[in-house]
């Protein structure tokens, strides 16, 4: 029985550094709707030592795409998406990963029980947990492996 | 959010209707370089500091993050080697009026807000915030350009403020060879939010602000780089006869905080408008209403 998060992590992910253009960022993204398997919605962001840094996830760069008082024109119909798109994709040029990443990411340790890593994802409303490990990151496990795992059989 | 289907004037409205309840703020012991990730994410102009009781301690602006910048300090120093204590609060049942005078008389251009009871940290109040407001009510006004002309209506007899009458008519412009640190002495002496940057020739071509000088700082770049290299393109405009609205309009969706007013040729730059130009005429978009504004001062 697996009971650990290194037990059902996943050591195939693709990292990011704090001094990648968000541009590139996106266009990873981007790419990994056309491949089949898992949907991509954040990325790891880790120095050059693969010590964990921070988390970029599509939620980081959509909260940069909206226009902050768009609030004023809530009730507009007509408003013009491709106007802001073309604005937002001329601001985020300049903008580097480390700019709008989230730094604060909550982890677990290699040896955390399933239940551990459950109620962890319940509480602080996450679905991808980094496992780290002295500081360096070792995989990450994702809510729908966690399901998969403590579901097994039980709608047999 | 207020309603505004009262007749009512913004008189009677409080800071509880115009603050935002999402308080962005850090540990003062927290790096200078994760406090500007901070406010380029949440897109803020300040972030309050705490302690490690999470009692309130100060602030940090876009314009100290520029004096460190300035000074030389290095990106991981902590916040409360440059924020500002402590942080000015108002309560949440005062009166626009009476929190925007304490902004005015304090030189702050934000203020945290006290439950009126509790006296707990319930939200901050900023310009921006209160601007944005005005604009709301503009746009749902009966008397709104947008509505008269979805309408069909030709007949739009109601006068309209054009961006002539409200912009700031003077321009500061720096030359495309300065250094950075030539553009942060002229942003902290004109007291600007941005510089524009113009040619040998006199003709305007880039902006930067201070969200731009704050990046920079960020990003490791040395400050005697020259502004060409570092100021964004193309400089975002205005013509000095189009209508306010529209004018504002271009602002919220771009995310900008002011337009280079041209007359005539585009690069005949004649005035910057704001969008605290914009609320300090005591108006949204016509004259219709301009009574029943509040004031506010101009900022950057």
């Amino acid at each position: 029985m697996k009971t650990t998060a290194v037990d059902i992590m996943t050591t195939d992910f693709s990292t990011l550094l704090p001094q990648t253009p968000v541009i590139d960022a996106i266009r990873i993204f981007q790419e990994s709707f056309n491949q089949q398997g898992r949907r991509l919605f954040g990325m790891i962001v880790s120095n050059e030592d693969q010590h964990l840094v921070g988390m970029l996830s599509m939620y980081d760069i959509l909260l940069y795409l909206r226009p902050k008082h768009i609030h004023v024109w809530g009730s507009m119909e007509d408003l013009e998406i491709a106007g802001v798109i073309d604005a937002a994709g001329n601001r985020i040029k300049s903008i580097l990963v480390g700019d709008i990443m989230t730094p604060d990411v909550v982890t677990v340790g290699p040896n955390a029980n399933l239940m551990m890593v459950l109620d962890t994802m319940i509480k602080k409303h996450v679905r991808r947990l980094p496992v780290v490990e002295e500081q360096r990151i070792i995989g990450i496990v994702y809510i729908s492996d966690l399901f998969r795992q403590l579901l097994e059989g039980i709608s047999d | 959010m207020a309603q505004f289907n009262r007749k009512s004037t913004l008189r009677n409205l409080t800071v509880n209707d115009a603050m935002r309840r999402q308080i962005i703020q850090l540990d003062q012991a927290k790096t200078i370089d994760l406090g500007i990730n901070v406010l380029i994410k949440y897109k803020v102009n300040a972030l309050l500091t705490v302690n490690s009781q999470g009692n309130p301690v100060g602030v940090v602006s876009k314009t100290d993050v520029m004096g460190a910048y300035y000074a030389g300090l290095p990106v991981e120093s902590p916040l409360e080697y440059i924020m500002v204590s402590p942080p000015l609060f108002c309560r949440s049942g005062d009166s626009l009026e009476t929190a925007l005078e304490q902004m005015r008389t304090s030189g702050v251009y934000r203020l945290y807000v006290a439950g009126n009871e509790s006296g707990d940290l319930v939200g901050a109040l900023a310009y921006p915030d209160i601007v944005g407001m005005l604009y709301q009510y503009c746009h749902q006004c009966e008397y709104s350009h947008l509505k008269t002309t979805r309408q069909g209506n030709k007949d739009d007899s109601v006068g309209r403020f054009n961006v002539r009458e409200v912009m700031t008519p003077s321009v500061k412009s720096i030359g495309t060879g300065e250094t950075l640190n030539t553009v942060m002495e002229a942003l902290s002496a004109f007291r600007f939010g941005a510089m524009l940057v113009t040619d040998e020739n006199d003709q305007p071509r880039g902006v930067i602000s201070k969200t731009d000088l704050a990046l920079n700082y960020k990003h490791g770049v040395d400050p005697e780089v020259s502004a060409s290299t570092v100021m964004n393109e193309p400089v975002s405009t205005c013509d000095a006869d189009s209508l306010l609205e529209e004018a504002i309009k271009k602002m919220t969706m771009a995310d900008i905080h002011r337009l280079f007013v041209y007359a005539g040729e585009t690069s005949n730059i004649v005035g910057v408008l704001s969008l605290s130009d914009a609320a300090r005429v005591r108006s949204g978009s016509c004259y219709a209403c301009v009574s029943s504004r509040i004031k506010v001062d101009d900022h950057d």
